[in-house]
């Protein structure tokens, strides 16, 4: 397999994830549709790395986003939580109070 | 010790002046800072002590003056110091004008120096126990302090613009001191009234200092006596065009307003006339005194110190400080005569009927002032400045023992109106001894008894108004042909002039005789509107004048007799005593009629000036020869006291013989004269019909023009652009996460797009004889590739990011179209034409025209 189709996959997650995350309105799967999208990036980034075998900067931005992923993950749901006590509601659109 | 002293302080760096300046400053700050803490005591030791030390080193100071003069006779001695360079201006043909931070003092600003400190320092004796149970007695000192430091820069100033900066520091003391009682409305009003009045003067003052750096390019005494030449000049550029304004031609439909010949006046009157603009507004003359009057809402020292002996005599220290200059236009010099006879005479008018005690001295010293004027406006600068000496004296002295008065009858009348009007006063010779006979010295002095300080100064100004007459000075260095056509005062002048003072010294001997008796004679009528106080031994300490009163305004009986006016403290009557002396034997010092017994034919005080005044002179006349006017001395004299003892005499009879009756009958006669001068003559009123309406006029127009144009169309047409613009964007800002977020998408978008697609943009410049320069507009990772010719082959195969540049040659009228390959990171190209057409061919007709080439390039 080429390094093109390992971009090529990324490249069709990313824009799954980035069509879900504009359209669906359920909170959690919008964090669902980020974690997609960044996951096609550390899909991207590691077919990069592969045509550079001896450089691992690729692989090491690859854990460097798993965790930042995790973070985000913990920090997204903690305001999901917040905002479904707010609203008892887990939908984005419902979610307007910067709107007045 | 004299010597030591010259050695210790050369002429040249006189630094001794920086204490007698510095104490009054430095009492201003520390009382100013911290006086609400330090206490009465402490604040009272502080200022007294400051102008202790500066009148003792102002008598040094006049003393190796006087050692210097003594050693150079007739040579116009002077010791300077210099602060700092200030800073630098241009005059006359370029010049560059150094502004220094100087003061000197010679005999001139000596004796003003002298009085300034040694009055000053008995007034603040004085308000040290008048204002003994005022709360802002730390304020008080302080500003009085400042005044005195202003004082002091104004008169030992170097140059006009130091001059200057003591003029605007005393109108800022003057406007503190009189709105010193603030929390009582007519007071702050009364030194607004002050401070506007002075500006008005001031604006005056600075043309005549502009004018005066454009003429003699100096803004020093000695600079400005250097250059005052040009002043006089009579070529056309060198004058000042009033009409038509700046010299010009009226043209078309407006050739109407040109005169047959143009209004023009010498640079020496110009700058006569804005000077003496800025000394009526400092000198309560007509028409800026208006001020004056109402400056009596202060406290009675500042009325004494301010408003009497020194700060309304900055206008003739300016007058004589700059004689050399006003001599140079007879014209001004009969503006400045006229002002000041018609003020003396106008203001003793309005003196004559009025019942506040503060209010007669208020419009005599306007009057007195009126007669300096008149004095140096008949070049008798001498006279005029003596006058400005005895007056320092004896209105002092006045305006103290009415300030003693007001402070007696405060023990029965706790109101500040009452107690200063006349009708409630009287009889107070009793109870009183040394306000009345002090106040008796200063009233003889100023309506001129003989041998009196005032005889003989006011004598004096009688005396040179009907002999002197200023001549132009231009006039000698012209033919006979030419100095006709120059103007001149008409002889008639000084006869008028005497006789509008003489008829003034009638009426200063009714008014100033009329308020002695009754105030000191008769019975005292205050027993009746007085009450007693609530304890039979009253302190009388607290009952100086008081504007934070607490419990002074309580509803008072006022038939019950009560306590008896009372003689004031020690600190008021020594001050008193000494000005009273002063007022009495200090016109011996330049007594005229006895000018015969002193060496020289000169008394003291004319010996002392005359270096300052030695060029001023020249251009003063007498009429019609020296030795005739010698001979109607003694004559005039007796003029003088015939007008004295006309108007003592009269007032003698209205108000003692007769008890006041004949006063009240005229008054009956002629109510609506009386009542004129009652109001001033309405003056106020005047003003305030004309200039008061037509401010206010105007700021209503500006009100009405801000409110329909500025506020209803810029202000409200921004906003409501503002709102629409806000109303569309609100329909994005609606808070669903989704449209931020596709926005947000979007604009990634966009930006890649930016960066994905090439542009190629050509930018021309010509560099002239056909020569091009052709640039293409930078970009993040292009490559350019250049195609001269359009049809032909580019340049290069290759793209190169550093060729972003090709010049290119034309003939004239040939046309050339350019190339341009862009190619960027992802491999995307993009190209652009550029037709570029050559010069015109020069026609013959045109020759030497240089079309710009830049108008000919066209782009596609």
């Amino acid at each position: 397999m080429t390094t093109n189709s390992y971009v090529l996959l990324s490249a069709i997650l990313f824009t799954i994830g980035g069509i879900g995350f504009l359209v669906r309105r359920n909170v959690l799967v919008t964090l669902m549709s980020i974690e997609v999208m960044l996951n096609a990036v550390n899909v991207a980034l590691v077919a990069f790395n592969r045509s550079m075998p001896k450089a691992h900067t690729g692989q090491l931005f690859a854990f460097f986003l798993i965790a930042a992923e995790a973070a985000e993950v913990a920090v997204g749901l903690a305001i999901v939580i917040s905002i479904f006590r707010l609203r008892r509601s887990v939908r984005t659109d419902e979610a307007d109070l910067l709107k007045n | 010790m004299l010597k030591f002293l010259t050695t210790l302080f050369p002429t040249g760096d006189f630094a001794l002046l920086a204490l007698v300046l510095g104490m009054p400053l430095l009492g201003a700050i520390v009382n100013g800072i911290w006086g609400q803490r330090l206490g009465k005591k402490a604040v009272k030791t502080m200022a007294l002590s400051a102008m202790g030390i500066a009148f003792a080193g102002a008598v040094v100071t006049f003393l190796v003056l006087d050692r210097e003069s003594s050693q150079h006779p007739g040579h116009h001695v002077k010791l300077s110091w210099l602060a700092w360079q200030w800073m630098r201006t241009t005059g006359a043909r370029e010049m560059t004008v150094p502004i220094e931070l100087k003061f000197s003092v010679d005999a001139l600003s000596g004796v003003m120096m002298l009085v300034i400190t040694g009055v000053g320092f008995l007034i603040h004796l004085y308000a040290s126990s008048y204002m003994e149970n005022d709360k802002a007695y730390w304020r008080f000192f302080a500003y009085l302090n400042l005044f005195v430091f202003s004082m002091l820069v104004l008169v030992l100033g170097d140059n006009l613009p130091v001059l200057f900066v003591g003029w605007e520091g005393v109108g800022l003391c003057s406007y503190l001191l009189i709105g010193f009682w603030y929390q009582h409305g007519p007071n702050a009003q009364a030194g607004k009234k002050a401070f506007v009045a002075n500006r008005i003067g001031d604006f005056g003052l600075l043309c005549g200092m502009f004018l005066l750096v454009h003429y003699t390019g100096a803004l020093d005494w000695s600079g400005i006596e250097q250059g005052s030449g040009s002043l006089v000049s009579q070529a056309d550029q060198m004058q000042v065009h009033l009409w038509p304004i700046g010299g010009g031609q009226f043209q078309g439909f407006l050739a109407f307003l040109q005169p047959k010949t143009p209004l023009v006046i010498t640079g020496a009157t110009a700058v006569g006339l804005m000077l003496f603009l800025g000394c009526t507004g400092k000198s309560a003359q007509i028409p800026l005194y208006v001020w004056l009057p109402d400056a009596m809402a202060g406290p009675t020292p500042v009325s004494a110190l301010i408003h009497a002996a020194t700060m309304v005599t900055a206008g003739i220290y300016l007058v004589c400080r700059l004689s050399f200059v006003f001599v140079l236009s007879p014209f001004t010099m009969a503006v400045i005569a006229f002002t000041g006879a018609f003020t003396a005479l106008f203001a003793a008018t309005i003196a004559l009927v009025q019942n506040d005690l503060k209010k007669v001295l208020a419009y005599s010293t306007v009057s007195q002032l009126g007669y300096m004027f008149l004095g140096v406006g008949v070049g008798a600068f001498t006279a005029g400045f003596f006058h400005v000496f005895t007056h320092a004296f004896f209105k002092a002295c006045l305006f103290l023992g009415a300030g003693s008065v007001i402070h007696a009858m405060h023990a029965r009348i706790h109101d500040d109106v009452k107690s200063q009007d006349m009708r409630n006063m009287g009889g107070l010779r009793k109870y009183m001894p040394y306000t009345f006979w002090t106040f008796g010295a200063a009233t003889l002095a100023i309506i001129g008894f003989p041998l009196t300080s005032g005889f003989f100064s006011k004598d004096e100004i009688l005396f040179k108004a009907f002999v002197n007459h200023p001549v132009n000075p231009a006039a000698a260095h012209m033919g006979a042909k030419a100095a006709e056509k120059l103007w001149q005062q008409p002889t008639w002048i000084g006869p008028v002039l005497w006789a509008m003072g003489l008829a003034t010294a009638v009426l200063t001997a009714f008014y100033m005789s009329r308020a002695f008796i009754l105030t000191f004679f008769g019975d005292f009528k205050g027993w009746t509107i007085g009450k007693a106080p609530a304890s039979e031994h009253h302190d009388h300490d607290d009952h100086g004048d008081h504007g934070d009163d607490d419990d002074h305004h309580h509803e008072e009986d006022l038939k019950v007799p009560g306590a008896a006016p009372h003689e004031s403290p020690w600190q008021m009557t020594v001050p008193l005593m000494i000005l009273a002396t002063l007022s009495l034997a200090g016109g011996f010092l330049n007594p005229g009629l006895f000018a015969g017994l002193f060496k020289d034919h000169k008394p003291p005080m004319e010996h002392w000036l005359e270096p300052v005044f030695e060029e001023a002179e020249k251009a003063i006349q007498v009429l019609p020869n020296a030795e005739a006017a010698h001979h109607k001395e003694y004559p005039l004299t007796a003029a003088a006291f015939a007008a004295f003892a006309v108007g003592t005499f009269v007032a003698y009879q209205f108000y003692i013989a007769k008890k006041g009756q004949p006063a009240k009958d005229m008054a009956e006669k002629a109510p609506g004269l009386h009542k004129l001068l009652v109001d001033k003559w309405r003056v106020d009123e005047l003003y305030d019909a004309t200039v008061w309406n037509g401010v206010d006029a105007l700021a209503d127009t500006a009100i009405s023009v801000d409110q329909s144009f500025f506020d209803a169309i810029i202000a409200r047409l921004t906003a409501l652009v503002v709102a629409a613009l806000g109303t569309v964007l609100r329909v994005f800002q609606n808070g669903v996460v989704h449209v931020y977020a596709g926005a947000m998408a979007l604009g990634i978008v966009l930006i890649g797009w930016f960066v994905v697609v090439p542009r190629a943009d050509v930018s021309t410049r010509a560099t002239g004889n056909g020569d091009y320069v052709l640039e293409a507009a930078p970009g993040m990772g292009y490559g350019y590739r250049w195609t001269p010719e359009a049809s032909g082959k580019p340049q290069d195969d290759k793209f190169s990011p550093a060729s972003t540049q090709l010049k290119v040659h034309l003939d004239a009228d040939k046309t050339q179209t350019v190339k341009l390959e862009v190619k960027n990171a992802f491999g995307f190209q993009a190209s652009r034409e550029v037709t570029l057409k050559g010069p015109t061919s020069e026609k013959p007709e045109k020759l030497g025209s240089v079309d710009l080439p830049s108008d000919n390039l066209g782009k596609n």
